[in-house]
């Protein structure tokens, strides 16, 4: 038996899972519908895909949200984890489960997977035969991507960088890369199977000022660290900057690089993908404003070419958002992508130039440090501030690193730290900003720069 | 002048720690930031560890109220810390509520100053004042 087959049976040998029956789910992997497999619907449609966001303690509420989706026409159904699942507490999240099916009241703010198990979920997704997006925050999840894949949960967000930095103070950044790379290699091994498993990273990171050629670097990190052991179908993704011309870069930044940074480790074979994430930054209170930033995020997502779009709701300032604001956001989407045509094609030269130049020197920075795999390169190039996170609560962070909007909203490196940004580019992303202000005004511009769509 | 910082208990708001931080070194502050998700025993060790003459403690999520009926008996533990001039600032309760009722509350948890959804820099304005009152007042004794 291979030690990563001995690992998954320890894993999956847990007081809180109901006896995992390996042959079984490999069975119903290979059987199971296309219809399952984003990177099937990736490769055969042709317009942007559209997915909410959503999670509900009880398979009723679930159920329910799902069938509220269908009626909006949505693409991918998503399935958020509650946060004691996040952080492994199933004890917790089974007592809240219970809890939350006796009295009606939501004690869980997701779906408990592990708690409800794949023999219960697999039903769900397979009756309504739609894509299903794991949307979670778990730097340990070994347990939840296997009852994910058994459910019938074909993408798999995350990854170690992405859902660490964003989210935990103290969480050992090495164990995560390596819980992850089991995470990769469970993906890898399903894919033969059928269509691939893809997996997705997640871009908007802490969602605060972060510089594009962060965001980038990070995306084609953990692409390189999935695809080297063998996931044939990935998605890169960034959310709105806040400035539509910065998004526009990005996104020609972007797919450009993953293409050269696949190849260079001879992965040309696994297809790339672009997601979009409308607004994560803070949201305004005005339900109709909020509505009208989620439609010009949607322009902005089909100006920057994305292959799937990720949705927020008109409720975002309030709290988790209702079945039925959720769907609406859906249909409003596909409304707006369908009449949506005849798009100009923008192209800036300059911009393209430096953030390509960034994002290689810091790249280039990480290869060269002189540890023996891609992972350990990558943990000491977090550790020596190589790779710097603005508002990152991780402790590992340097949080060297200053940005702020220039006037026409786009985020420009003011303070590098010891992020390897090439004097040149540096050079040119201080100079589109006032640099002569004190601390004092410059912190309160961070302020407003934050709160831009408030 | 040597400041603590941190956000207290379970609370992982980390843009106003951060934003905390800039501004205390612009006004020439050396400033040991324990970042967010921090215990009031991580923040009075610092004290001791680092001599630092003010606590400056953040609270966002409404949790600083369950830590604030702590920080008497847990200080009084600590030998050297009578001199700490302690600060909170932040969203210090859950929902609304209103200052005048907060602040004297707060005090009597045992802190010197209290800023309930005060803007930043009236914030270390009111603490720069109050490290000033405090050396007159010593020189005059």
């Amino acid at each position: 038996m291979s030690l990563l087959q001995e690992e998954r049976k320890i894993i999956l040998s847990n007081e809180y899972v109901d006896a995992f029956d390996f042959a079984e789910v490999a069975e119903f992997v290979k059987n199971a519908s296309k219809d399952l497999f984003i990177s099937n619907h990736f490769k055969t449609k042709n317009k942007m895909l559209v997915q909410p966001r959503g999670g509900f303690p009880t398979y009723k509420k679930q159920f329910a949200l799902y069938e509220f989706f269908v009626e909006a026409n949505v693409d991918v159904l998503p399935l958020t984890i509650d946060s004691n699942t996040r952080l492994n507490d199933y004890a917790t999240a089974k007592k809240m489960l219970r809890l939350s099916e006796e009295n009606d009241v939501d004690m869980l703010n997701g779906y408990p997977l592990v708690s409800h198990g794949y023999r219960t979920t697999r039903k769900m997704i397979t009756h309504f035969n739609k894509p299903v997006s794991l949307r979670h925050g778990t730097p340990d999840a070994r347990l939840l991507i296997e009852t994910a894949i058994a459910s019938g949960i074909f993408e798999i967000e995350g990854g170690p960088i992405t859902y660490l930095l964003p989210y935990s103070k103290n969480f050992p950044l090495d164990k995560a890369f390596l819980y992850w790379k089991y995470v990769e290699r469970v993906c890898a091994n399903y894919s033969e199977l059928n269509e691939p498993i893809n997996r997705e990273s997640f871009g908007p990171l802490t969602a605060t000022l972060v510089p594009p050629c962060i965001t980038i670097v990070i995306q084609l990190l953990e692409m390189m660290l999935s695809l080297e052991e063998g996931v044939k179908s990935f998605s890169v993704s960034f959310s709105q900057t806040g400035s539509m011309n910065q998004d526009i870069v990005m996104g020609a930044v972007i797919k450009k690089l993953a293409k050269h940074y696949a190849a260079e480790i001879d992965c040309s074979d696994a297809a790339i993908h672009l997601v979009y994430h409308q607004w994560m930054g803070a949201f305004p209170m005005n339900k109709d404003y909020a509505e009208q930033l989620i439609n010009m995020s949607t322009v902005i997502a089909s100006m920057v070419g994305a292959d799937k779009i990720i949705t927020k709701t008109r409720e975002e300032a309030s709290g988790i958002p209702t079945k039925e604001a959720n769907a609406k956001t859906v249909a409003n989407t596909q409304y707006t992508l369908r009449i949506l045509n005849g798009l100009p094609n923008v192209v800036d030269e300059e911009e393209e130039e430096i953030l390509t130049l960034e994002v290689k020197a810091i790249m280039e920075a990480v290869f060269n440090d002189s540890a023996d795999t891609l992972w350990r390169k990558v943990f000491n190039s977090i550790k020596n501030g190589i790779i710097d996170v603005p508002f990152s609560p991780h402790i590992i962070n340097h949080n060297e690193m200053i940005t702020v909007r220039d006037a026409k909203k786009n985020i420009r490196i003011i303070k590098r730290g010891s992020v390897p940004i090439p004097d040149r580019c540096y050079e040119y992303e201080k100079a589109q900003c006032d640099l002569a202000k004190d601390t004092t005004s410059i912190v309160n511009d961070i302020v407003h720069d934050i709160g831009i769509m408030q | 002048m040597k400041v603590i910082t941190g956000v207290v208990g379970n609370d992982i708001h980390v843009v106003a720690n951060r934003l905390i931080d800039l501004s205390l070194r612009a006004r020439g502050f050396e400033v040991f930031n324990l970042g967010v998700n921090t215990y009031l025993e991580e923040f009075f060790d610092a004290a001791v560890e680092t001599g630092a003459e003010v606590l400056l403690i953040s609270s966002l999520n409404g949790e600083a109220e369950g830590w604030g009926r702590e920080v008497k008996a847990l200080k009084a533990k600590y030998k050297t810390l009578d001199d700490l001039i302690m600060m909170i600032g932040g969203n210090l309760v859950v929902g609304s509520g209103n200052a005048e009722d907060i602040v004297p509350r707060y005090k009597n948890y045992g802190f010197d100053l209290v800023c309930h959804q005060v803007d930043l820099n009236t914030g270390l304005d009111l603490l720069e004042v109050f490290i000033e009152d405090k050396k007159l007042q010593k020189s005059n004794k």
